[in-house]
């Protein structure tokens, strides 16, 4: 029994132990490590930045885009959805360095300022939100009719039937949607810099303008990071705030 | 009796069909304690004169009295949380365990904790399910039989005098079906709540129902009880409804204690052979019961074991499996009639009294009826 649920964990950790030991040596070869060492207190400013920005443009998008996906399921609101779900959905297929082009163009239209950390918030954000919207209305829409005509029946009101039965049963999609939206803000966040948002697309530009390897991983290994922390963060979240009769049976058997 | 469930001329069109009445100049009275099973062709209204009830479909016109109150003066909300509720799809809420599910309505009205889980516990066990098993499992991990019964304690939380069943045992088959409905009967015995139950089968409205509330294209066609209307059809349409073999569904509905002969000719198990072969001889039967001093079954004797010297004829008495509870149902009856020995059946009580016997001739007679 132990051999065999031990071979698909050795299947797992040996590639990414081999990534990782390439990627490492690669860093130190580079000079990457030397670099960061020598910068120390610009690296930790850098990544700090690089976590403000993707922390507040997340907990932006979070609160709006479950707000909007759940709005867009209510009724009334209902009629409007398949249009905003069109928005949307052109709206996700913008590519990253699209998205911060038009922060970058559109901001000044409205009188705001193209350069700096808001207008880089703002597009993060706008990318964000849309698998989230896109998750929340869908997660809702999924859940059975029977479970709401059940609670309906039960005396539920509108409001129980919302945050007792709809969100907690919608919410491992919702998840989703929040890990999708992180893991492409980590990555769109060093486009930031572009527009002067500032964070570890620092190094990682100055890196290729220099034709700096070094340089350039110095910034991108964080990121990575970064990246592989925020989403794993997620999972655990997901395992506490998901209830156990909805979540997903790889993760009750890994538990 | 009280009525506790009255509707007077209810209709219901819906808006955009407004040539169709999907339920037309409902009426009738359902008294405390009855289930009233609602049935008829698909399409006939059923489920949407059920919902009426307690409002998740509003009416066109008419009234609607739960003990004695007009639904449409009620708060909505406060109306459903006193009528337990149980849909064909069960319905349970998959992020909560069993017994958060079965708290619902409990916690919704306010109950305290405590008392809410020892409620949850009786249910459990009313409907034969461990709780200390149970009480924290989640719904995926139940059989559809098992969460059916879950969705039946469910609605049954907060003790409502009402309860509505849109089809609940339809999605289930037919083995756990037939074992579902004998434990729900069970259960009702001790409940005695007022139920309204919506089915399409109607082996399921004879067996299950008080009364029962045939419809046809929203009209109500006949409302009477199964007996009654297995033996007195209001037209053809009820007639063809209830199927050809009309009488022999009477058989499941009927009770032996109805159909048999009481006060047989038995004998004590004291008593002296020579008087037993008197009795037979003087009765021009073939066996004779015998009883001890509690007039409980022992068995039989016949010429054959008379035979046989004995001071007693409790020494001779033959033992015999053709006895039947006194409420079981003829059709079961008659189907011991066939298997067994005597040809005939002792009908017995639950301590095994000899209460009457049963022939094929005394089934014939009761379905003439």
């Amino acid at each position: 029994m132990e051999g065999r649920s031990l071979t698909p964990i050795l299947k797992k950790i040996i590639p990414a132990l081999i990534t990782i030991a390439i990627v490492a040596w690669l860093y130190k070869f580079y000079g990457a490590w030397a670099y960061t060492i020598k910068n120390l207190a610009e690296f930790f400013r850098l990544t700090l930045e690089h976590l403000l920005l993707v922390i507040i443009s997340m907990a932006a998008a979070v609160t709006v885009g479950v707000g909007l996906g759940t709005l867009m399921t209510r009724k009334g609101f209902d009629r409007l959805s398949p249009a905003l779900m069109g928005v949307v959905n052109i709206w996700q297929s913008v590519p990253s360095l699209g998205v911060i082009a038009l922060a970058y163009g559109f901001l000044p239209l409205l009188g705001m300022s193209g350069i700096g950390v808001v207008p880089a918030l703002i597009a993060l954000f706008f990318h964000a939100v849309a698998p989230i919207v896109r998750n929340t209305y869908a997660g809702i829409q999924a859940v059975s009719k029977d479970v709401i005509e059940a609670a309906t029946g039960m005396g539920m009101n509108q409001k129980q039937i919302l945050f007792r039965i709809e969100l907690p049963n919608a919410l491992p999609v919702i998840m989703g949607g929040i890990r999708t939206s992180t893991a492409i803000i980590v990555g769109t966040a060093p486009l930031a810099f572009l527009i002067g948002g500032g964070g570890l697309g620092f190094w990682i530009f100055t890196g290729i303008a220099l034709m700096d390897m070094g340089i350039m991983m110095a910034g991108a290994v964080p990121v990575a990071l970064i990246a592989m922390l925020a989403d794993s963060a997620l999972a655990r979240t997901e395992k506490i705030v998901v209830s156990k009769g909805i979540q997903a049976e790889e993760y009750q058997v890994a538990m | 009796m009280n009525i506790m469930l009255k509707l007077e001329n209810v209709t219901k069109i819906y808006p955009g069909a407004e040539h169709i009445k999907a339920v037309d100049d409902l009426s009738f009275d359902l008294p405390e304690g009855e289930i009233c099973t609602v049935v008829g062709p698909s399409g006939c209204g059923k489920t949407t004169a059920m919902k009426m009830i307690n409002r998740l479909i509003p009416m066109t016109s008419g009234k609607i009295y739960v003990d004695g109150q007009n639904i449409n003066r009620l708060d909505t909300i406060e109306l459903r949380r006193n009528i337990g509720y149980v849909i064909q799809n069960i319905g349970l809420f998959p992020n909560m365990t069993i017994a958060e599910n079965i708290a619902v309505v409990p916690k919704m009205k306010g109950w305290d904790k405590d008392r809410i889980i020892e409620r949850a516990e009786s249910l459990l066990e009313l409907i034969n399910l461990p709780p200390e098993e149970f009480m924290d499992r989640y719904p995926r991990e139940l059989s559809g039989g098992q969460q059916q019964r879950i969705g039946v304690a469910r609605a049954m939380a907060a003790d409502p005098p009402i309860m509505l069943m849109d089809e609940p045992f339809g999605a289930i088959d037919p083995i756990n079906r037939e074992h579902l409905q004998n434990e729900f009967l069970r259960i009702q015995e001790k409940v005695k709540k007022t139920i309204v139950f919506v089915t399409h089968d109607i082996d399921e409205a004879i067996k299950m129902g008080d009364k029962i509330c045939l419809l046809k294209a929203g009209k109500l066609v006949q409302f009477d009880a199964p007996e009654k209307m297995l033996t007195e059809p209001a037209n053809d349409f009820v007639r063809d409804f209830l199927g050809g073999d009309r009488t022999l569904k009477r058989l499941n509905l009927l009770k032996l204690k109805a159909a048999m002969r009481p006060d047989p000719v038995v004998i004590m198990q004291g008593a002296s052979p020579a008087k037993a072969k008197a009795m037979l001889d003087d009765l021009k039967v073939d066996h004779l019961i015998v009883v001890d001093e509690e007039k409980r079954l022992l068995g039989y004797v016949n010429h054959q074991a008379l035979q046989k010297e004995a001071e007693e004829i409790g020494k001779v008495t033959r033992s015999t499996d053709s006895f039947m509870l006194a409420s079981s149902s003829l059709k079961d009856g008659l189907s011991e009639i066939f298997t067994h020995d005597l040809g005939y059946l002792i009908v017995v009580d639950d301590d095994k009294k000899v209460l009457g016997v049963l022939d094929t001739e005394d089934i014939r007679e009761i379905l003439r009826r």
